[in-house]
């Protein structure tokens, strides 16, 4: 006992020389640090925040809807090829169905031209530009033109962009651009409900069969397991059969399908988090077990959480999009990035921009989301901590 | 005086770890020993030898296999968790490591106010902010603290963090898990310091575990030694420096630095040598004679039973009660 009185206690001091030597900075702000100065990451998070303005805020500054049709002006290309018409600063531009539409200098279509009478023997059609003025359009050889005032072929033809409908109309003359809102926000909100679902799902199922282990574990996993050997594409297709069409129907197929993902992720998670002594400090303490699991495994696990359904959100935008292009999706009149690409695929020689826009936006949000989910990634390690 | 019952009693305590191949690890092996009210017991052994095993088993985060763990005289070994929780708020636990012992997510407070809420003692949030930043004061920390998270801290900060949350239930028996050994040297002895002075405050037990035996000499009063999941003497700490009976021991004592030229040139000779074998197919017989110098036939087939040498002084060893 003597011994003791070798240690005296210390003064104030020396405490002070292991002061705080970081400077403070709470877990989020240490992940926002890094995930911005990553570009790519910074990148994907500035276009998925694009993307969500297009989608949310576009459709209140087009004139057009989803689903309203005009036939007069279906399959209008945004670039248009047009012939000078018979009046100084008009165009003209023929469509698909050999129809003459008017076109302003700026590139607005202004009217459908009247037919009046189709000349088989000399292969062309007169409209009616107005009372006293007629204008042909000559389909004698390719390509097809519009004659001048002397009846000879124009062969110079102009390019302008579409004014009206700025990324042109599908084949039932609706305009691509409002459709293309609608339907990225359908896919936004068909994946972002069931990435929550998901996530939910996935949390509460691996926490419990990782936190519990033992026999349970073995058989919850192996339940995964085999839900996870059936291909989700033709399961998705299964679950979609037995229930109606329609958005929450889709939402509910695909909700059921990816939390076996998420389930392992949180699963592996629990495993290798419960043995560490701060879980072993809260069980010494005597806290329950949703204490445990809400406020120590869970939040410890939020990183590869996190990056599992920002991982989740392209491909279930995908698997919908998939759904909807071979026509088990969401249903007519309403817009889905699959269904537009769906139809047109029918005119895909003629009009291949109908194809290539929801393509190209399917492309960008795939991207913008396994950016931002690389970067969470990277940004959630803390090894990386500088 | 002694007429109440040691704060600790563990008798013929067993933890068995089952891996795969059905074979099993024998991490703790017919251990027994007892604690009185504020006193400690230094548990010391290589490391491996299975004082984590022990220490998690008494406080129950482990299954024991076997044998008996009284608190205060009652048997809290065969109690499920939820009729344990009781007695949990009378053992806590201090950790190893600064680092993974306390939740990165969570603010100093809610480290420390975990225990006060697990078992309700608050009744409101001032009551608990208040019982925490006294907490806080007491270990040397700042009120401006409780608000940050473990991560800004450095290790001596952080286990005292982890001192606070086991104390602020007042407990009456904490088991110091290797609380030193992870941090600086310097700062070894404040915390030391610290755990030496509630120990008198609040009237303490303390299982005290350490791999070496140089610093359990300074607060233990009794000292206990493991060898591959087996106590293999056990005495008073002063005991313990002046007449080391097990030959592990001996090497024990010898493996601490020693300041003194020609002292360490005395004790290399009895210097430990050889692996801790493994725990999975412990040795028959006496567990250390693989690495004992003295070891006989009757060593190898025979285990050595915890006697009595001296008044006080037991040893696991033939060779002391043969002589
Ligand atoms: N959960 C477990 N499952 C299987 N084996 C375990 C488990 N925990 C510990 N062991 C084994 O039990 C033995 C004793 O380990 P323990 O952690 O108790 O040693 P220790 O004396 O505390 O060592 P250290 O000084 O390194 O902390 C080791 O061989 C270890 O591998
Ligand atoms: S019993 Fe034998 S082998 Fe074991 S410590 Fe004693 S002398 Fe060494
Ligand atoms: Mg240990």
């Amino acid at each position: 006992m003597t011994e003791h009185t070798k240690w005296e206690r210390v003064s104030g001091n020396e405490e002070e020389a292991e002061r705080i030597y970081r400077k403070s900075r709470s877990f989020l702000g240490d992940v926002w640090f890094r995930f911005r100065h990553k570009p790519t990451a910074l990148c994907g998070f500035i276009l998925v925040l694009i993307l969500l303005v297009f989608c949310l805020a576009g459709p209140f500054f087009t004139p057009y809807t989803y689903s309203e049709q005009n036939n007069k002006m279906a399959s209008i290309p945004p670039l248009l090829t047009v012939y000078p018409g018979p009046e100084e600063g008009s165009y003209l531009y023929i469509t698909q169905g050999m129809k003459l539409i008017e076109v302003d200098n700026e590139g607005n279509l202004v009217r459908q031209l009247k037919k009046k009478k189709d000349d088989n023997a000399q292969k062309r059609t007169s409209f009616v530009w107005d009372d006293d003025t007629l204008v042909y359009l000559d389909y004698s050889r390719l390509p097809n033109t519009v004659l001048d005032k002397e009846g000879n072929r124009i062969e110079v033809s102009q390019k302008k962009w579409n004014h009206t409908y700025l990324l042109g109309t599908d084949q039932l003359g609706r305009d691509i651009l409002t459709r293309l809102m609608y339907g990225t926000r359908i896919s936004l909100m068909v994946a972002f409900i069931a990435a929550l679902v998901n996530m939910v799902i996935g949390i509460a199922y691996g926490g419990i069969s990782g936190y519990l282990g033992g026999r349970t574990d073995t058989i919850m996993m192996r339940i995964v397991d085999i839900i996870s050997t059936i291909p989700l594409t033709l399961y998705v297709i299964l679950i979609k059969m037995c229930l109606d069409d329609g958005l929450l129907s889709i939402i509910i197929a695909l909700s059921s399908v990816y939390w076996v993902d998420m389930a392992r992720v949180v699963r592996g998670e629990m495993l290798s988090l419960k043995n560490q002594e701060f879980v072993l400090a809260a069980r010494t303490i005597g806290s329950s077990t949703k204490t445990i699991l809400l406020n120590h495994l869970i939040p410890n696990a939020m990183g590869p959480i996190l990056v599992t359904v920002t991982m989740l959100i392209p491909s279930a935008i995908f698997m919908e999009a998939f759904m909807s292009f071979i026509g088990i999706g969401i249903a007519p009149p309403m817009a889905s990035l699959g269904t537009m690409c769906n139809d047109a695929t029918e005119t895909l020689r003629t009009n291949p921009y109908q194809l290539f826009l929801p393509a190209l936006v399917i492309c960008v949000i795939m991207f913008a989301f396994n950016f931002v989910g690389d970067g969470l990634r990277d940004a959630l390690d803390p090894k990386l901590k500088k | 005086m002694n007429r109440q019952p040691p704060v600790l009693q563990v008798e013929g305590l067993t933890k068995h770890f089952p891996v795969s191949g059905h074979k099993v690890v024998h991490a703790v092996d017919d251990v027994s020993f007892s604690v009185s009210r504020g006193k400690t017991l230094g548990l010391v052994g290589e490391s491996g030898c299975g004082k984590s095993s022990c220490a998690r088993t008494i406080i129950r985060i482990y299954e024991p296999t076997a044998g008996r763990i009284l608190l205060d005289g009652e048997e809290i070994s065969t109690l499920n968790q939820k009729q344990l929780l009781p007695y949990r708020k009378k053992m806590q636990m201090i950790f190893q490591d600064p680092y993974a012992s306390l939740n990165a997510r969570m603010t100093v407070h809610d480290i420390i106010a975990e225990p006060l809420r697990a078992h309700r003692v608050c009744s409101s949030r001032q009551e608990e902010n208040e019982m925490v930043s006294d907490m806080l004061a007491r270990v040397g920390l700042n009120k401006e603290h409780a608000n940050r998270y473990a991560h800004e801290f450095s290790g001596g900060q952080r286990q005292r963090v982890g001192i606070a949350r086991a104390l602020i239930l007042k407990p009456e028996l904490v088991i110091c898990d290797e609380p030193i050994s992870a941090l600086d040297v310097s700062i070894q002895a404040q915390v030391v310091n610290m755990l030496r002075h509630f120990q008198e405050e609040l009237a303490l037990t303390y299982l005290f575990i350490a791999h070496d035996l140089s610093m359990v000499r300074y607060v233990s009063d009794d000292v206990g030694v493991m060898y591959l999941g087996q106590l293999v003497e056990k005495c008073e700490a002063d005991e313990i420096y002046r007449h080391p009976l097990h030959p592990y021991t001996v090497g024990l004592l010898s493996s601490i630095p020693v300041p003194n030229p020609r002292m360490a040139k005395a004790r290399e000779k009895s210097g430990l040598e050889g692996d801790l074998p493994s725990p999975i197919d412990p040795p028959a017989g006496c567990r250390f004679h693989t690495r004992c110098p003295y070891a006989t036939e009757q060593c190898r087939q025979e285990m050595p039973q915890l006697k009595e040498a001296s008044s006080g002084h037991f040893v696991a060893c033939h060779r002391i009660f043969n002589r």
